[in-house]
């Protein structure tokens, strides 16, 4: 319900996006159909009445509505033909990507999952939490990169036979992949270790029984999340279709919104986000029928996860190189163009090579840190308070929460992008709006365990005044797990916030943040590929950071009773 | 003339929803007494002694601590009354924050009287209750249930008391350790003059420690 509340709420949004950007789309419309008008009072007022923006924002509004509601999207601005068919089109393409997507993922998470079945292994470890790191946009880059370029096995670009769904469907399907098998291959040996599988083993049961049971037994708990990869997918299928020019509906979103074409856009993000709560609604039913229609949702929660641990040496790697990579370049200046120098390979006066305009990679990189970092700290400090305030607002927080959830950050991006033009703030509100929900639900988990605690009891019988159980003993006890948590995500939210600028939702040029950095490096990958490697590498180490910190600091918590007891999800903003 | 009862309790009654758990109870206690309310467990013993300590507010009766009702008053206006009766409940590690050392959680009570405690003011307490001041450095979960059990009667001491309403306090101990605090509260009754309200269902340690034993069954008093 809060879903589809929220679903009309952004498509109103949307709607209204001319208002609220404060922009006239008059001027754009009218530059996109002729390039030679001059943008006098008239032509503007012209196209104004053509597109219907004399009428006021809720007029334009209801008669989409009221159009929506007859099956009719209205006419793109730009292009000025009917928004509908386009929508169609761009949908088909996606269904077919998504569900190409959809198989690698099972055939993955199946992969990851049998090991824990067959072998008792005690989890998927790091490499699946790995996989479910890395965001779509850089697996997509490494694979075009890779399979396209260097082996050319596989077309790079474009929508003409199976063959080219491939690799589009590898870097969609396989985080997704990563995310489900780990999730099941966690929590089995938690199920395995319950007293009827040895009760079952005791009486001669098969192997094979068991494990179809244990998964049963696995399963229905963790559909909700199957929804939250669905979810995903709608949002990493823009980046997705983006880098290899597929024609689906995420590209056609980000056009539009690129274009200020609001019809299009309107039309695209709306299924984007049908699709999404689609998918939701069927991992909602699939769960009730695996249920069957007596469970409720308590009666089968899932034993505690067992902590992956991980050894300090790993994250601490991963940061040292990722440190020394960003120290060296920050020595180096990112704006210094040798055009002589253009794309050239690797060399003691370039050791990453430089790009397209002759500047130096490694400078780049470095000094692209601060910008990615900093403003994924700003943006993950932004997150902690908001989710410390509402966490003792539990009821706000749940609500807001659900509606976030449906919203891959890359589609808020898109929004935002659209009312205030792209550019860094913007990206770090987007991300900013989706980051914040997990970290107040932990929030207000913590407030409503110490609320309940009898030491508060005994502080209001020494007469303490509510501030001061607030500030001393509430707060401490909140804000220490949920800061440490929202450090476990920065390095997610750093991805997220790359993604955007991978999609020029984010930083603009010449700023040298790495999603831009990546993005930029892609025109001219065959022939500097080390361009577009070397901010690729950076932000896989970022993701390596993120899961194995992450791991790390839970392995290390766990033993000691409290607060080691909320598994704190390692940190995923897919795009 | 009789002197004016430290803690009177008139038609005390304590409902949670259609339930009543607490059924026009009425007892007085004087200064430096003890009073044991003995019976089993769901009789509404410890929502009396919630009630008292307006801890949870009675839905009706009168509470009068040192001449004065409480149950008109507003949290605010209980906050100065507070630290003059203070409660030592069952869970020895429930009464102290986990995340606190046993030396600040000693101090607390001076401290939200705007007081400054000195270390030796702390140890002196932690002393009284027969803990080594070496204990002050540790937090609740270094220490065993009696430990705690008594760091949660330093806190209680710490704000200079007239009355303390005993909640269960031995129940959770084992009896080796029951002995050592009893022995502990006698002491301290006889030294400060304190009066105890003690909730308990153990008969045999309610006839050893109190002055007077009242029996409540199903929210009412039925014996005294």
């Amino acid at each position: 319900m809060t879903r589809i509340a929220g679903l009309a709420s952004v498509v109103a949004a949307v709607g209204l996006l001319p208002w609220l950007s404060g922009k006239d789309p008059a001027l754009t419309v009218l530059r996109a159909r002729s390039a030679e008008q001059e943008p006098t009072k008239e032509a503007l007022d012209a196209v104004r009445r053509d597109l219907g923006l004399d009428a006021g924002p809720l007029s334009l509004l209801g008669s989409w509505a009221s159009g929506l509601v007859r099956g009719d999207l209205g006419v793109s601005w730009v292009p000025g033909t009917e928004v509908l068919p386009s929508v169609a089109a761009g949908v088909q393409v996606s269904l077919a990507l998504m569900g190409a997507a959809f198989g690698v993922a099972l055939v993955l998470s199946c992969a990851l999952v049998a090991p824990v079945l067959v072998r008792g292994r005690r989890s998927a470890g790091a490499f699946a939490a790995m996989l479910a790191a890395v965001p779509e946009f850089l697996l997509a880059t490494v694979a075009l990169l890779v399979c396209g370029v260097w082996l050319g096995w596989l077309p790079t670009s474009g929508w003409q036979g199976p063959q080219y769904m491939v690799l589009p469907a590898l870097a969609l399907g396989v985080p997704a992949g990563g995310l489900l098998g780990r999730l099941v291959a966690d929590a089995l040996p938690g199920v395995l270790d319950e007293r009827w599988v040895e009760l079952w083993r005791g009486a001669g049961v098969s192997r094979r029984l068991i494990a179809g049971a244990a998964l049963k037994r696995v399963l229905p708990p963790l559909v909700p999340q199957f929804g939250m990869v669905a979810v995903g997918l709608t949002g990493g299928a823009v980046a997705v279709e983006t880098v290899f020019a597929v024609p689906g509906i995420g590209r056609t979103a980000l056009g539009a919104a690129k274009s200020q074409d609001l019809p299009l856009l309107q039309g695209a993000v709306l299924a984007l986000l049908t699709l999404g709560l689609v998918m939701g609604a069927l991992a909602a039913f699939t769960r009730r029928r695996l249920l069957g229609p007596a469970l409720r949702d308590a009666s089968l929660a899932l034993p505690p996860a067992r902590p992956v641990r991980t050894h300090p040496a790993i994250p601490l790697t991963l940061f040292t190189l990722l440190a020394v990579a960003i120290g060296w370049g920050l020595l180096r200046d990112p704006y210094a163009v040798h055009t002589a120098d253009r794309l050239a390979a690797p060399s003691w006066s370039h050791p990453l090579g430089t790009d397209g305009l002759g500047r130096d990679v490694l400078a780049r990189l470095g000094h692209g840190a601060a910008p990615t970092v900093g403003t994924a700290a700003a943006v993950c400090l932004l997150s902690l308070l908001v989710a410390l305030a509402l966490g003792f607002l539990p009821g706000v927080a749940a609500g807001a929460a659900d509606i976030a959830n449906a919203l891959p950050p890359v589609i808020v991006g898109i929004l935002i992008a659209a009312v205030a033009g792209p550019g860094t703030g913007g990206a770090a509100l987007a991300v900013a709006l989706i980051s914040w929900p997990p970290l107040a639900a932990h929030a207000a988990a913590l407030v409503q365990e110490v609320r309940a605690s009898s030491f508060l009891l005994a502080q209001r019988a020494i007469g303490a005044p509510p501030w001061w159980i607030l500030t001393r003993h509430v707060l401490p006890s909140v804000a220490a797990p949920v800061a440490r948590h929202a450090l476990l995500r920065l390095p997610g939210i750093a991805l997220a916030l790359a993604s955007l600028g991978f999609l020029g939702l984010g930083a603009q040029p010449p700023a040298p943040e790495w999603g831009l950095l990546l993005d930029e490096s892609r025109a001219y990958v065959e022939r500097a590929p080390w361009a577009a490697l070397a901010p690729a590498v950076a932000l896989a180490l970022l993701a390596g950071l993120a899961v194995s910190g992450a791991a790390y600091a839970q392995g290390r918590r766990a033993p000691r009773t409290g607060e080691g007891r909320k598994v704190t999800p390692v940190a995923r903003v897919g795009v | 003339m009789r002197t004016i009862p430290l803690l009177d309790v008139r038609d005390l009654v304590v409902r949670y929803g259609a339930v009543t758990a607490v059924d026009h109870v009425s007892f007085s206690l004087d200064a430096g007494e003890t009073l044991a309310i003995e019976g089993p467990s769901g009789c509404g013993k410890s929502s009396t002694a919630m009630a008292v300590l307006q801890l949870r507010r009675p839905d009706s009766g009168e509470v009068r601590f040192e001449g004065r009702e409480l149950t008109g008053l507003t949290e605010p206006g209980l906050r100065p009354l507070r630290p003059r009766m203070q409660p030592v409940f069952q869970d020895p590690y429930g009464s102290l924050s986990p995340r606190q050392r046993i030396r600040d959680a000693v101090a607390e009570p001076l401290r939200l009287q705007g007081l400054r405690p000195t270390a030796g003011q702390v140890a002196a307490l932690l002393d009284r209750v027969g803990l080594d001041p070496s204990y002050g450095d540790r937090r609740p979960h270094e220490l065993s249930g009696g430990q705690c059990q008594r760091a949660g009667i330093a806190r209680a001491l710490a704000s200079n008391p007239r009355l303390l309403v005993l909640d269960e306090p031995v129940s959770a101990l084992d009896p080796s350790v029951r002995a050592g605090i009893l022995n502990l509260l006698a002491d301290l009754r006889d030294e400060l003059g304190l009066a105890y309200l003690f909730i308990c269902h153990d008969r045999a340690v309610v006839r050893h420690f109190a002055d007077r034993v009242v029996e409540m069954r199903d929210g009412r008093i039925t014996s005294r």
